[in-house]
């Protein structure tokens, strides 16, 4: 017993003197230590990327709000055009929030809520006529934020004066106009709860779960990068081109459909992806995969092949117009060359950078040594 | 007549190692660790909620070849059997209804790992393995609710193969262990623990040195070492106390910097076996047990024909033990990248591996074509490990002929783009593109064509 006691103390003893003389080593160099400031990097997205992107959201929905509230109070022709700016501004502005779907965000599952599209008309008229819209309803999903909200205001007739009248004269003027107020409400209420978590208590919680398995804060980080990025490609651009089903085009599945501004909003969306990984002009994921020295396949800095990619994806998608869902029905050709480089940044985010951080992104456990 | 006498004295050595009456205690300990450990673990498991993400949620398995007919049970049928598990592993524990729990336990747990090829673990193989020999022994007769209830059928030795094939088995894992970190990758590259080491440099104290190389080296150098050697110092009389201790402190390390869950722990419990039995006993003191009735000698007997059917199980189990983990010696390329012959071989924490695929469904008739969305079908676990393995690529591909089958596509072509990166090689083509895998059987041993050739800076 005793010999076994002996044994355990020196060898705890020579794993702390092993310890603390390298802890000691590195201490003369200040600013010189091997590994890479993740909580820094936290800092830098939650103070500079998050929490403005989620303020902007914000005022955005608050005007859209104060829009469709003047609109329905005494409907015209310059009230109307007043919300529908105020929509197209907001959706612009949630393309840099969708992102972020931890903590706040995720538990009141901001995403689709406010952005499940395309709009499912036939659900949104049906609530309409009925008369009750129950907002935790599954079926409710697609008939609710700004998808629905841009069906109203845009899509409701062939043209402003027509949308007009549905507001006015129609038969169910006044149902729509409190679905339309319920609507944004309901967004504004879901906003204004996630931005107050991220003022209270959760920015600290973000920061300081710094590690890098599943439940920490960049592996949900880098875990929703990927999910998000892959809406762009999927949802935004290949389900609307045909990719999945077997070459039939939905071009009215694009995102803002009835606003026509689908691929200003996908560049917003790409833009805001970009702006994650490179932490803005702080520290991001592109900071850590060059202190990590991540390579690519062809031996070239991954952070390259990733920063050029995001490049070539952006020149393909600005080489369409607006409105996105006509370019699909007279060009699928330059639609689909979008989508294939969209796809293999896919490759780069999901795989490569993922694998180079040593980032869990699924829960379970690993196989034990 | 000197080799007589060592050739007497080798024989004599096995049949001690067989037949030897040996005191039970071990035994007991190992069966009262492992019911523990697999109470906990069973409990830990379904409060994390994974008995419903992995086990009900998702709409498709990854079964293993020749086991297609291990379906989920439905949500009441599944917790029902995490509840039997749970209440068999307590059982264990304290021996009650001894053999009855080892086997339902053993047949709850396997029946579990087989649903899914996703959450394949060694580590839940090996408890498989352990469970299964328990029934084999009586170690329930001591020390145990049964022993209490039934003092007529209490034994204090048992034949020293009751508790020398644990030992062989744990010697196996960490010998296996440590041959299959003799690699390149491994020793020279120090991966993956260059890129893992350094993800936990947030750790209290340590988390500094983690990122710096020559740590990654020292770990990886000293991991292949511990692995092969440590079974045989825990066999020796002699080292057996400082190995137990370079267990618990190995263990505990890799259970603080890695995500493998109850792993280090259920190795610290089930290595307590190696310890003599006087050393078992001194502990059951402690705890109030009277020992001192060693003078009354009560030994285990088996029947010869239930013996011999016991030694042709054992045989049996024991070569399998020793050439599965070298079938892979069958197939050519990379085995950390082809992974044929990976499972079951005691191969852990080789790799940092990930994969991104799309699959294309291309109807014959019209030769138009479709991606797969694979969250559609699959949880996101499900969809990295698919990713990366091709056993479970094709199966996924069988399973979208049948779905577009479903929809009236006749004979539909199934073929994938897998990019997959293998420790830090970047990310590359994984299978043949060209290739239609819902036309590529299955097979048990057979090599999988299709799999890209890993080449270094392709």
């Amino acid at each position: 017993m005793k010999k076994l006691l002996i044994t355990a103390l020196s060898l705890t003893a020579g794993i702390v003197l092993t310890i603390s003389c390298s802890k000691s080593d590195s201490g003369n160099q200040p600013g010189k230590s091997d590994s890479f400031d993740r909580k820094g990097l936290l800092t830098n997205v939650s103070n500079n990327i998050i929490i403005p992107a989620y303020a902007s959201f914000q005022t955005s929905v608050n005007a859209l709000n104060d829009a469709i509230t003047v609109f329905n109070s005494a409907p015209d022709a310059a009230k109307l055009t007043a919300a529908q700016n105020a929509l197209v501004a907001a959706y612009k502005q949630w393309q840099s929030a969708s992102q972020y779907e931890i903590g706040p965000a995720a538990q009141v599952n901001f995403r689709v809520n406010v952005n499940t599209f395309p709009a499912d008309t036939k659900q949104i008229n049906d609530n309409i006529t009925s008369g009750t819209y129950n907002p935790d309803q599954l079926a409710n999903l697609a008939a609710k934020g700004l998808p629905a909200i841009d069906y109203l205001l845009f899509g409701t007739g062939a043209s402003n004066a027509a949308i007009l009248l549905q507001y006015t004269t129609d038969a169910q003027a006044t149902k729509r106009k409190t679905y339309l107020a319920a609507l944004i409400a309901e967004t504004k209420k879901l906003t204004d709860g996630v931005v107050t978590g991220w003022n209270g208590d959760y920015k600290n919680t973000f920061i300081n779960a710094d590690g890098t398995d599943a439940g920490s804060s960049l592996g949900q980080l880098v875990n929703q990068l990927v999910y998000d990025y892959e809406i762009i490609k999927n949802y935004e651009i290949g389900i609307p081109a045909g990719v999945q089903s077997m070459g039939t085009t939905f071009p009215e599945k694009v995102q803002g459909y009835y606003d026509k501004a689908s691929l200003q909003l996908t560049l917003f969306h790409l833009q805001a992806v970009k702006n994650l990984y490179m932490g803005k002009d702080g520290l991001g994921l592109d900071d850590y995969l060059i202190k990590v020295n991540a390579k690519y396949t062809d031996g070239k800095p991954l952070n390259d092949v990733i920063t050029a990619q995001f490049a070539t994806a952006e020149t393909k998608l600005k080489a369409l117009s607006d409105p996105l869902a006509d370019n699909i029905r007279t060009n699928p050709t330059a639609v689909k060359a979008a989508y294939t480089e969209l796809q293999k940044l896919t490759v780069f985010l999901k795989t490569d950078m993922t694998s180079s951080l040593g980032i869990l992104i699924t829960f379970g456990d690993n196989d034990g040594d | 007549m000197a080799i007589k006498t060592a050739a007497y004295s080798v024989k004599q050595k096995i049949k001690d190692w067989l037949v030897k009456p040996m005191h039970i205690a071990p035994l007991t300990t190992l069966r009262i660790a492992f019911g523990v450990m697999m109470f906990i673990s069973t409990l830990r498991f379904v409060m994390r909620g994974w008995v419903s993400a992995f086990y009900i949620k998702p709409q498709f398995h990854f079964t293993f070849y020749g086991f297609g007919w291990v379906k989920p049970l439905g949500e009441t049928g599944t917790y029902a059997l995490f509840v039997l598990m749970a209440t068999a592993a307590i059982c264990i524990a304290i021996g009650l209804f001894y053999r009855i729990s080892a086997i339902l336990f053993f047949l709850a747990f396997t029946y579990v790992e087989l649903l899914d090829k996703t959450t394949y673990l060694n580590h839940y193989y090996l408890v498989s393995i352990i469970a299964f020999l328990l029934i084999l022994v009586p170690a329930g007769s001591y020390f145990s609710v049964d022993a209490w209830r039934k003092p007529n059928n209490k034994v204090t030795y048992v034949p020293a193969w009751c508790i020398n094939i644990f030992k062989l088995q744990l010697v196996l894992v960490y010998f296996f262990a440590g041959v299959s970190k003799l690699t390149y990758d491994w020793l020279i590259a120090a991966m993956p623990l260059k890129i893992w080491l350094p993800a936990s440099s947030h750790l209290w104290l340590i988390g500094d040195l983690l990122t710096k190389a020559w740590v990654a080296y020292a770990f990886s150098w000293f991991g292949m070492l511990f692995d092969l050697l440590i079974g045989f110092f825990l066999l020796s009389k002699r080292w057996c106390k400082p190995a137990y201790l370079l267990v618990v402190v190995f263990h505990l390390f890799t259970g603080w910097f890695f995500k493998i869950g109850m792993f280090p722990y259920i190795m610290i419990a089930i290595t307590l076996v190696f310890f003599p039995a006087k050393a078992h006993l001194r502990v059951f003191g402690w705890v109030g047990l009277s020992t001192s009735e060693g003078a009354r000698r009560r030994v285990y007997k088996v029947s010869p024909s239930v013996s011999s059917i016991l030694a042709g199980i054992l045989v049996l189990h024991f070569a399998f033990q020793l050439i599965l983990p070298f079938r892979f010696m069958l197939y050519p390329g990379k085995l950390n990248w082809t992974e044929e012959g990976y499972r079951f071989s005691w191969r852990v924490m080789l790799m940092e591996k990930g994969g991104t695929a799309f699959f294309h469904v291309n109807d014959p008739a019209t030769g138009r074509s479709t991606e797969i969305i694979n969250s559609q079908y699959l949880t996101p676990f499900q969809e990295t490990q698919m990713a990366t393995q091709p056993d479970m690529i094709l199966q996924y591909a069988h399973f979208l002929a049948d779905v577009y089958q479903k929809k009236g596509i006749r004979n539909p072509v199934v073929t994938a783009e897998s990019y997959v990166t293998l420790n830090g090689s970047g990310s590359r083509l994984y299978v043949d593109t060209a290739v239609n895998l819902a036309a590529e059987n299955e097979t048990l041993f057979g090599q999988n064509k299709w799999i890209r050739p890993f080449k270094d800076n392709n």
